[in-house]
């Protein structure tokens, strides 16, 4: 089965790098977004099965993006996993209050993130 | 000096910045090469944030050295090692990356840094430097 994949990231060269991971190695289909608010409404309007959501962002960051995707009714279902530098304890039960689905870290290995997200959402490996 | 020659063993801990297993499928070997080969050439595009992420380091390392680095500075150096400490380890930099995390905790220190983290900084800096300046195995 394909898998849809969002990826939201302000940073141009790790959507790049995770793009080309699910697409290579899985065979997902991956949509783009390059801010939290760009990120909601692709979101909305595409209806993803999950979301790869990078914590720290301008304007609108990871966690407040997440917030708005769990109150609004046309996304609040779409499982989102946080893809952070950040690896310190308060931050990891912090983002899991927040309801998200599972917190990926930078760096990442191409070679195995879609293998990361397959696990952390109970897909069956590779798509 | 060939690609292989050119990094530290430490500098492989993605499987995708080195060489196939020999055990694995040729799909899979094929499908990882593939993928290595898209990598390279997106670090090759993407080189010039990743230098002017470490000269801005470098930058604020010699204000801080000159007891002349103000806030935004150093906010900037903060958010600058974070980007690159997200960044070079996926690019295949996994000591890279420890470098950028240093750094991103000693710009972010509340308190001045004494004398001996400021050393310390400034050796890390030149390091990461030359690190991004080798580049992972298979970038031009």
């Amino acid at each position: 089965m394909t898998h849809r994949i969002l990826i939201i990231d302000d940073e141009d060269d790790i959507r790049q790098v995770a793009a080309m991971s699910l697409e290579t190695v899985a065979g997902w289909d991956v949509l783009l977004a390059s801010s939290g608010k760009q990120g909601i409404e692709r979101a909305s309007t595409e209806q993803p099965d999950a979301i790869l959501l990078d914590v720290m962002m301008p304007e609108m960051d990871g966690p407040t993006t997440l917030l708005k995707l769990k109150a609004n009714g046309s996304t609040s279902h779409i499982p989102v996993l946080l893809l952070t530098a950040k690896v310190q304890g308060p931050d990891q039960r912090k983002f899991a209050e927040l309801g998200v689905a599972a917190t990926l870290f930078k760096p990442f290995d191409p070679l195995t993130l879609a293998r990361q997200i397959s696990a952390a959402l109970g897909w069956k490996e590779g798509g | 000096m060939s690609n292989r020659d050119r990094i530290s063993p430490d500098e492989n801990r993605h499987s995708v910045a080195g060489k196939s297993s020999p055990t694995q499928a040729p799909d899979a070997q094929s499908q990882e090469q593939k993928l290595q080969t898209m990598i390279s050439a997106l670090w090759d595009r993407s080189r010039h944030t990743v230098v002017e992420r470490a000269a801005m380091l470098r930058t604020a390392g010699d204000l801080l050295l000159a007891n002349r680095l103000d806030q935004a500075t150093q906010q900037s150096a903060v958010d600058s090692a974070h980007k690159l400490a997200g960044v070079l380890g996926t690019f295949g930099l996994p000591r890279g990356t420890d470098l950028a995390r240093e750094a991103e905790v000693l710009f972010g220190q509340s308190t001045p840094p004494g004398k001996v983290e400021i050393e310390r900084l400034q050796v890390l800096l030149a390091e990461l430097t030359r690190l991004i300046d080798r580049g992972p195995i298979g970038s031009s």
